[in-house]
């Protein structure tokens, strides 16, 4: 079936990103000065105002930081309904926002905040992999590489 | 009365442009978004002045300000978003003079960045046409619109540092509507009114439609129409007045993030800050306050706000409500009109604070539309708190009345 879910233009300065995504790769900005990632993609440093920044690929490991149980929605997402969105703390440092596979929306009690995540990503077009975040055992999670 | 002079009160130290102006694509082969013409030429006005960004206390730009302090992590004490044409920036000047020889900040940035032949045909002001801000490019996929969708998120963050509950944050839901069962302007004031009006219990709260677990109908805010305006004016004019005055006592303002994605503790607004300079102002504190109007979008604004402000202790914003402090007759009445859940939010709820606050401390509450008594109170003293974006922007202001 044909991607129906939003897809955003892309911008500017995020090109490496969606390179990366279309490799199954989850690229992270960070900067050369501070060596700190961040998320989202800035044109400047948010932490020392460098803007000496880099693309590097992350672990596509995180937790979840917190989370909504989505009732209403439009255009594609409303076919969905109830759908989970969270906000998963990366292991690299910062944070990012997704929908939440791999949990259960009619049941929001069982969902556990510091949930281990991984990242895996779903084509919406030629040139956009969208990333997604399914909750994992916590072994699996600790694990080297990236699932693709 | 002389105004005060501000004469040499401030001076411009550093101006400085983008990297890259006039026909970016022309010049070296790609366009450049308003943002990038922004943050480039903050960083070169910082270079040229050896002032670091982080220095910034007060940003002025054309609808930007929100954008910017986040793309820059900075925490400002003035935001200015004036956006009025191409005069803006001259304004803007004036604003940062004035807040300047006010005392509130000594360093302000005023910043442009309009991509007007990059993205032509988009018109002015805000992105333009083609361009995105980096932060909805990455939340764009994931189908949350409208408040109530991203708000949710902080009522579980809530719930799981503090162990709080839906059923803690829907007192707040059924003491608002007590208040609004005294207001006859209130949309939920009885059932002539609507047929969702009148009082509701925590079961009602439970009980009805989801719209983002967990926040269920009853825990968001009412969306209808209003209208509102106040009058500022100088102590002397103030005195000359048919009409009681209510004090300016404190003022202040901050933010944390613009959008959701940035905001560090999913439990914690600007609020704190922007009341810690209104109550340093006012020489008040939270103790001093004998009632309040508190931005409630949702419960969980409420609630999370009133910790802010020094009225309850973190984690523990919801008890005012449930102990009943909070409700007609208890010690610290809090959004005596039926607050935005049951009297009336048409988007930005700001202006409708400020009309209450006004009329209770102006012992006005019985409003002179309908001359029903029930909610005036005999509070001295008010924190107003108003929130905006998800969570994102504060204003708090400390009124005082006339006869304290």
């Amino acid at each position: 079936m044909a991607y129906n879910k939003p897809v955003p233009p892309q911008g500017q300065h995020t090109k490496p990103f969606w390179e990366g995504a279309k490799e199954g790769k989850l690229m992270l900005p960070r900067c050369r000065d501070c060596n700190r990632a961040h998320w989202y993609p800035r044109l400047i440093c948010p932490s020392c105002h460098s803007t000496d920044l880099e693309w590097v690929p992350a672990s596509g490991k995180g937790r979840v930081h917190t989370f909504a149980v989505q009732h209403r929605a439009f255009g594609g997402w409303a076919e969905e309904v109830p759908y989970v969105t969270a906000f998963i703390d990366l292991d690299e440092g910062d944070r990012m926002m997704t929908v939440l596979r791999g949990v259960d929306a009619a049941k929001p009690e069982e969902i556990r905040i510091g949930s281990r995540v991984k990242v895996e990503f779903e084509q919406a077009n030629d040139h956009t992999f969208i990333p997604f975040w399914r909750v994992v055992e916590e072994s699996e999670a600790s694990e080297e590489g990236v699932a693709t | 009365m002389t105004a005060p002079n501000l004469r040499n009160a401030a001076a411009i130290v550093g101006a400085a442009e983008s990297d890259v102006i006039g026909y970016p694509m022309e010049l070296v082969g790609e366009r450049v978004t308003s943002l990038q013409h922004h943050i480039q030429a903050i960083k070169n006005v910082s270079v040229q002045t050896g002032i670091p960004i982080a220095d910034i206390q007060g940003v002025f730009s054309a609808g930007w300000t929100g954008e910017l302090c986040e793309h820059l992590g900075l925490k400002p004490r003035y935001l200015d978003t004036t956006s009025v044409g191409g005069c803006s920036f001259q304004i803007h000047v004036h604003h940062a003079l004035a807040a300047i020889h006010a005392g509130i900040i000594d360093i302000a940035l005023v910043s442009h960045g309009e991509a007007g032949w990059s993205y032509r045909g988009g018109g002015g002001g805000g992105g333009g046409r083609g361009q995105i801000s980096p932060a909805a490019e990455m939340t764009i996929p994931y189908g949350t619109f409208g408040a109530p969708s991203q708000y949710a998120h902080a009522m579980v963050r809530h719930f799981h540092r503090f162990g709080t509950t839906q059923e803690d944050f829907a007192h707040i839901a059924v003491v608002t509507r007590q208040w609004a069962t005294l207001n006859p302007r209130a949309v939920m004031y009885d059932k002539t009114q609507s047929p969702f009006g009148g009082p509701i219990t925590l079961e009602d709260v439970a009980q009805a439609r989801v719209i983002a677990w967990p926040l269920t109908l009853y825990h968001c805010c009412l969306v209808t129409d209003h209208g509102g305006a106040v009058i500022v004016a100088r102590p002397e004019v103030a005195r000359s007045l048919r009409t009681r005055p209510v004090w300016i006592t404190g003022a202040g303002e901050s933010m944390g993030h613009q959008n959701m994605l940035e905001m560090e503790d999913f439990t914690a607004t600007s609020a704190s800050r922007s009341a810690a300079t209104a109550y340093k102002m006012a020489g008040l504190g939270p103790a001093d306050m004998e009632m309040a109007m508190i931005y409630d979008s949702f419960t969980v604004t409420a609630g999370i706000t009133a910790e802010m402000l020094g009225l309850a202790p973190r984690g523990k914003g919801y008890t005012l409500w449930k102990d009943g402090d909070a409700a007609p007759g208890g010690a610290l009445p809090i959004n005596t009109n039926g607050g935005g859940l049951s009297f009336n939010h048409s988007g930005m709820y700001g202006m409708q604070l400020l009309v209450e606050a006004y009329r209770q401390l102006s012992r006005t509450a019985e409003d002179g539309v309908n001359g029903v008594t029930g909610k005036q109170t005999t509070a001295t003293a008010c924190v107003v708190n108003g929130t905006g974006g998800t969570l994102s922007t504060t204003g708090t202001l400390v009124l005082t009345s006339d006869d304290r």
